[in-house]
């Protein structure tokens, strides 16, 4: 093997395994990266709209349940964990919208691809939080207008909801970790 | 001159393989915000099945149940093919670690199919399955400890009692000295 084919071998392993020089791919790149990112952030802006008309509602629904409702207890939880997803949300959705905005100045393909994949999972946060809240709020809605059958469903969605949306939480600070240890290094 | 072409020959070697080490590390993110994906899905789906449950509609109920225990199901295959991807790049094995991308992405797509596409059929192991099984609660079946009873069950009426209690009280009838079985005697003694 001679210097000019192992220089070769070098070069067409730097194109096979994404670091070759490539100006419009890049470009092109960036605008898919930058679309997907703002269909995530559209998803969950929805999300958050239906989010906040059920809060609306739910303050008059609240006003509705009897003081000595055997659900009040549980209505007063499933208001505390709605209060604390919405938060999250906001706070999520702004990230998200924040990581979009620096996709196309980025310096390079890989911090752009890092940016959407935040901007991605800052979405999905935000989506999932806003979709507990509607659960939560579904449940005051149930107990104020009497429909004690579908509880026990709407119970459990909420604990699943809980769950699952704490493992997104937990895989954006792992995103977030991974790609902050790429860089320090 | 054949000493420094072998040095090139492994230093070739060598940045091909730290190049190959790359996309590894990178992957495991992207899994990360895959598996995310997947977690907002399972979300969206409970919510739409408390959304069917205050609707009350029993139909959207079932369907909603069959699409979120379908959608669990996808989640535990992509937690397991997250698994399978960290164990891949913790050992640096390129072809595990694409196996379980492709595994990934494949759960995270039946999720969205699930939630978005077709109804799901019910496996005899889903929630939903489970659950209309222990509705049924007929005596004997596999319904839970805490189903209340079936109020329209009457064990005192089967057969087998019946005639387990005429022949005790047969045997008693007679030991106080009768002639004849209790059942025997003329219903007008006239």
């Amino acid at each position: 093997m001679n210097r000019q084919s192992c220089i070769a071998m070098m070069v067409a392993a730097g194109f096979v395994f994404g670091g070759g020089p490539n100006t419009a791919r890049a470009a092109e790149g960036a605008e898919a990266l930058v679309s997907s990112a703002n269909e995530s952030i559209a998803a969950a802006s929805v999300a958050m709209d239906e989010a906040r008309a059920a809060i609306e509602n739910g303050k008059q629904l609240v006003a509705q349940i009897p003081a000595d409702s055997a659900q009040l207890g549980e209505v007063k939880s499933m208001l505390l964990a709605a209060s604390d997803n919405w938060n999250l949300s906001v706070a999520a959705l702004k990230g998200a919208k924040e990581s979009a905005a620096k996709i196309t100045s980025a310096s390079s393909t890989a911090i752009a691809k890092d940016y959407a994949l935040l901007a991605k999972v800052n979405a999905g946060l935000a989506l999932s939080g806003a979709k507990v809240v509607q659960t939560g709020l579904l449940f005051v809605d149930a107990v104020s207008n009497n429909k004690t059958e579908a509880l026990d469903i709407i119970r459990m969605a909420m604990q699943d909801s809980l769950a699952a949306a704490s493992q997104v939480q937990f895989n954006y600070e792992r995103v977030k970790t991974l790609i902050a240890e790429k860089y320090s290094k | 001159m054949k000493k420094n072409q072998f040095n090139i020959t492994i230093l070739s070697v060598v940045a091909v393989v730290l190049m190959a080490s790359v996309p590894v590390r990178a992957d495991l993110a992207t899994a990360s915000g895959t598996l995310a994906e997947v977690a907002t899905l399972t979300v969206q789906a409970k919510a739409n099945l408390a959304s069917a449950a205050n609707s009350g509609d029993v139909n959207a109920i079932a369907d909603a149940a069959k699409r979120a225990d379908a959608v669990d199901a996808a989640m535990a295959e992509a937690q397991d093919a997250f698994s399978a991807l960290e164990r891949a790049v913790a050992g640096n094995d390129q072809d595990a670690a694409a196996a379980a991308s492709d595994d990934l992405d494949a759960a995270r797509q039946k999720a969205f199919d699930a939630l978005f596409g077709a109804v799901p059929e019910a496996s005899p192991q889903s929630e939903h399955a489970k659950w209309v099984e222990g509705q049924k609660n007929t005596g004997g079946g596999p319904g839970r400890a805490y189903d209340p009873p079936n109020i329209y069950d009457r064990p005192w009426d089967t057969q087998g009692l019946r005639s387990f209690y005429q022949g005790l009280f047969g045997t008693i009838w007679e030991s106080q000295g009768n002639r004849g079985g209790f059942n025997d005697r003329d219903a007008t003694p006239e």
